[in-house]
């Protein structure tokens, strides 16, 4: 499969070319959904992605792409499309084993022996909740350093916990929403799944507009 | 009467190769009074040691197989496994841990921590098996125990600490300092059997009493008894010492680490002193059952040698004594004559002779209660199948057994040979559930696989000595397949009416790619243009056809051959007509339908310390492998992969070499894949070549 620019793709509405993003939404929700999504649009454009996944095993991260390929390319085996899934590199720490200075130690290793040069990078697991402010901003730094491009986070947010940020960003995140340039959040409304743009400092959407999520897929369907 | 099972050792040494726990095995067996001469591994006389019982272990000088063997030491019985060094042979290492309730891992004072003592410590681990650490060869040049020491703190992450001061080291190795009783140990006599109890040189006893210190201030964590002793001060009962040691040892929470020289008899008893107070007696260890008549529920084991029997076979063995079966007791008890069952085959077996072994002679006894290793005879079984009593059905929890990842040809020279090979093929793959053996179809040859070039060898070399097997060993075979990436029609006719009776077949309609299974033959024929009977004969032409590709020679699979039109003729039509018509047909439409070469995409998973991520990685990438991802453990970093077989063949020889022997790789098969341009073309070319060459 070439990588094309899908016009259709409704990811692109968030114009998100150079970003470090949030993905918020309660347990279960499909964060990990979305992320794939973002990796598979940047990998499907030739970019090379390292997916991180703290907390979960290489298997289980892959099943994710596997199925959401599946879905988007109408049930072609993803077995058939090797080339994109060589753009994708998973790499898993447990979660106490996690830091920036040791996801820079792994990574740089690889981009200096020229085995993988991500552009993009989502992280899925990262605990706002335990860690520090300091943590976050020094992981940041980190990331800039290695130059990637693109970097999500997801978060869980949860019910109970009615805290938030002045532009709407719940707990555990609501005191960092500043070191990110875009959030969105994930809302079960009814029968639809919004996906609402909390913040957007570098896209073309404005804060407050909203994507929504085809419930039993979990794949982004349209602008509103 | 029942044992007394807090008497029972059962332990195993491990180590990497030429760390000298086989000369430290027989060490201990002459100390035990089991055997009533050493001899050296490479010996100049030529006996070896005696647990290296195979002939070619002892021209080696590596342990190939584990040697059960009992000794008892003061007031205990152990029952001994010695387990090879080589990493091609860990499913050795990994039965005996599983059987096994502690374990001596074995360094050399040189060497230090090597790849295989990282993986047996790991094993060790995964197995919770408590264990002691004995520092061998003090007497070697270089020797350095606290270095040893520090490192296994290091490298293996154990809370390790010396018991021991070695007094003298290198070629002044004497003796060692026992920092529990502070006493120096000497070993007088011409084997080191008489030990010698003295004072500590006084130029020696202010380190010996530093070092007894922050021992003890270490093992106090594991006794409130012993903190509140050194809180008070004065006179510490060494039988506080031992028990905080062994509460802290059993919790895998801490390693005693004792020193000396097998060799020069240095050391080997204070370390039987210490299997007997240190490790675990089989009522310390939990060991789990699964109730298969309660959906696999787990269960403990009681250790009750009036329970219901429960016993596994973790290795058997076809020696001169006939079939031979090591079993380890977990609850109950077996006698001569006794009915057993085994829980996989759900067969009966009678048990016939019982007996202790000692490497390759044994002892005959009786009985065999909860918690012992023996060996029985004649029962037919394979490695790992649990035995029980009538009353009840279950299995031990199954052991954790890498797949092979090397494949040979491997081809008898005559008749005779093959009669013998099958004889030993039947054996090892019994013995082994690492080294496997089938017939490939495709080309007739029998093929063997295991964990390891060297593993594969030493089966070739065991058939051959013991079996008189001549085999001729062939080169590693990929098994390629072909298949077809378009739709292409086809109309072809089979004619050949050239005088005496004729053959004639047309046969049209197309081949597809078929995604749901290997083949498929659709009968779209109306109006009887190809008469019924001569539909099968299209269906038999097709099938060969497919046995071959036109690519490679590979068999062809996904492809589904539809027939929609037709002709015949009502005399010269037969059945092998329309066959050739259909052979006809395929070879048409085939090469228009865009066919590809297949080739078997292994799942590799590399295990290796995180130093070395890259360095793997960059091997998995010029073996044209996709990498999946990568993992951390601790200290170790598990990267999959997915490459294909036909760039795995040595992999394990790099990996080696690339990883300073620290990281290991199993591989399976994960799914078949096109192969690219480049290696298409190569394959295609070679058997173009085959085939001209006839």
């Amino acid at each position: 499969m070439e990588a094309t620019e899908n016009t259709e793709n409704p990811l692109h509405a968030l114009n998100i070319n150079q970003t470090m993003g949030l993905v918020m939404a309660r347990a279960g929700l499909g964060k990990t959904a979305i992320l794939v999504q973002l990796a598979l649009d940047c990998m499907l454009m030739g970019n090379k992605v390292l997916h991180v996944s703290i907390g979960e095993t290489v298997d289980k991260a892959k099943s994710w792409y596997d199925d959401i390929l599946s879905l988007v390319s109408d049930g072609e085996k993803v077995s058939q499309i090797p080339e994109i899934m060589r753009n994708r590199m998973i790499m898993t720490f447990k979660e106490t084993g996690f830091s920036g200075i040791k996801l820079e130690e792994r990574l740089r290793d690889l981009i200096e022996q020229d085995i993988f040069r991500p552009t993009c990078m989502v992280i899925d697991g990262y605990d706002f909740a335990a860690d520090s402010r300091e943590a976050l901003v020094e992981l940041r730094d980190v990331l800039n350093r290695l130059g990637l491009r693109q970097v999500w986070f997801s978060a869980v947010c949860h019910h109970d916990d009615q805290r938030r940020s002045a532009l709407g960003v719940p707990a555990p995140c609501h005191e960092v929403d500043d070191v990110f340039n875009t959030v969105l959040l994930i809302k079960p409304e009814g029968d639809t799944m919004r996906l609402d743009v909390l913040k957007s400092d570098v896209s073309g959407v404005r804060p407050g507009a909203l994507l929504t999520l085809d419930p039993s897929t979990m794949l982004i369907q349209k602008t509103v | 009467m029942n044992k007394d099972l807090t008497k029972v050792r059962n332990i195993g040494i491990s180590a990497h190769i030429d760390s000298g726990k086989t000369t430290l095995t027989e060490r201990i067996l002459f100390y035990t009074n089991r055997i009533h001469a050493t001899h050296e591994v490479r010996g100049k006389d030529g006996v070896g040691a005696t647990m290296d019982s195979m002939e070619l272990e002892r021209e080696r000088g590596i342990t190939i197989q584990s040697a059960a063997t009992y000794c008892t030491w003061k007031d205990i019985d152990i029952n001994l496994i010695d387990t090879p060094g080589h990493v091609d042979f860990t499913v050795e290492v990994e039965r005996a841990l599983r059987v096994l309730d502690g374990a001596v891992l074995v360094l050399c004072s040189v060497g230090g921590v090597q790849s295989q003592s990282i993986t047996v410590n790991r094993q060790m681990t995964r197995y919770n098996v408590p264990r002691l650490a004995f520092i061998n060869k003090c007497d070697r040049t270089g020797a350095n125990p606290v270095k040893v020491t520090q490192q296994l703190r290091d490298k293996l992450q154990l809370n390790a600490h010396m018991m021991q001061m070695p007094i003298g080291l290198e070629n002044d190795l004497a003796g060692v300092i026992d920092l529990v009783t502070m006493q120096a140990i000497y070993n007088d006599g011409d084997n080191g059997q008489i030990l010698r109890v003295e004072d500590i040189p006084a130029n020696m006893l202010d380190e010996a009493k530093a070092k007894r210190e922050a021992l003890l201030e270490e093992v106090s964590m594991f006794s409130e008894e012993l903190m509140e002793a050194l809180l008070e001060g004065g006179d510490i009962d060494p039988e506080l010492i031992y028990a905080a040691v062994r509460k802290g040892t059993l919790s895998l929470e801490f390693t005693p680490v004792f020193m000396g020289s097998a060799y020069k008899n240095k050391g080997v008893q204070l370390l039987l002193d210490g299997v007997r107070a240190y490790l675990p007696c089989p009522t310390d260890i939990t060991n789990m059952a699964l109730d298969l008549r309660n959906n696999e529920a787990e269960f403990p084991v009681t250790n009750n040698p009036d329970d219901p029997l429960i016993m596994l076979a973790f290795k058997l063995e076809d020696g001169r004594y006939g079939q031979l079966t090591y079993v380890r007791t977990y609850q109950g008890k077996v006698k001569k004559g006794d009915t057993i069952y085994n829980g996989r085959t759900g067969k009966k077996v009678k048990v016939g002779r019982l007996c202790r072994m000692h490497a390759d002679e044994m002892e005959e006894i009786e009985e065999c209660g909860s918690g012992d290793i023996m060996a029985l005879f004649g029962i037919d079984c394979a490695s790992g199948d649990t035995f029980t009593s009538e009353d009840i059905n279950c299995s031990m929890t199954s052991m954790h057994i890498p797949e092979p990842v090397i494949s040979l040809a491997v081809i008898p020279v005559d008749n005779k040979a093959q009669i013998n090979m099958s004889k030993a093929l039947n054996r090892f793959t019994k013995e082994d559930p690492t080294f496997k053996s089938y017939v490939d179809h495709e080309t007739g040859e029998t093929i063997i696989s295991g964990m390891g070039e060297l593993h594969l060898d030493v089966y070739i070399e065991r058939m051959k000595r013991e079996y008189k097997a001549e085999v001729q060993v062939g080169a590693p075979q990929v098994a390629y397949r072909e298949t077809i990436t378009d739709r292409a029609d086809f109309n072809y006719t089979h004619k050949k009416q050239t005088g005496g009776s004729g053959q004639f077949g047309r046969v049209a309609g197309f081949i597809e790619p078929f995604a749901e299974g290997d083949y498929e033959f659709v009968d779209q024929i109306v109006g009887g243009v190809i008469p019924r009977e001569f539909i099968s004969s299209c269906d038999k032409g097709f099938q060969k056809s497919l046995e071959k590709g036109l690519l490679c020679g590979a068999p062809v699979v996904g492809i589904r051959c539809a027939i929609n039109d037709g002709a015949a003729h009502s005399v010269d039509s037969s059945d092998i007509a329309f066959q050739l018509a259909a052979i006809g047909a395929f070879k048409e439409g085939y090469m228009r339908a865009k066919p590809v070469i297949l080739e078997p995409i292994m799942k590799v998973v590399v295990e290796g310390p995180s130093e070395f991520q890259g360095g793997v990685m960059g091997s998995i990438n010029q073996r044209r492998g996709m990498i999946i991802g990568s993992s951390e453990e601790g200290l170790y970093t598990v990267i999959e992969a997915e490459v294909p077989l036909s760039e795995m063949f040595g992999y394990s020889t790099t990996l080696r070499s690339l990883t300073q022997g620290k990281a290991e790789f199993t591989m399976e098969f994960a799914s078949y894949k096109s192969v690219p341009k480049g290696v298409s073309e190569e394959l295609i070319k070679k058997y173009q070549a085959e085939k001209k060459n006839g």
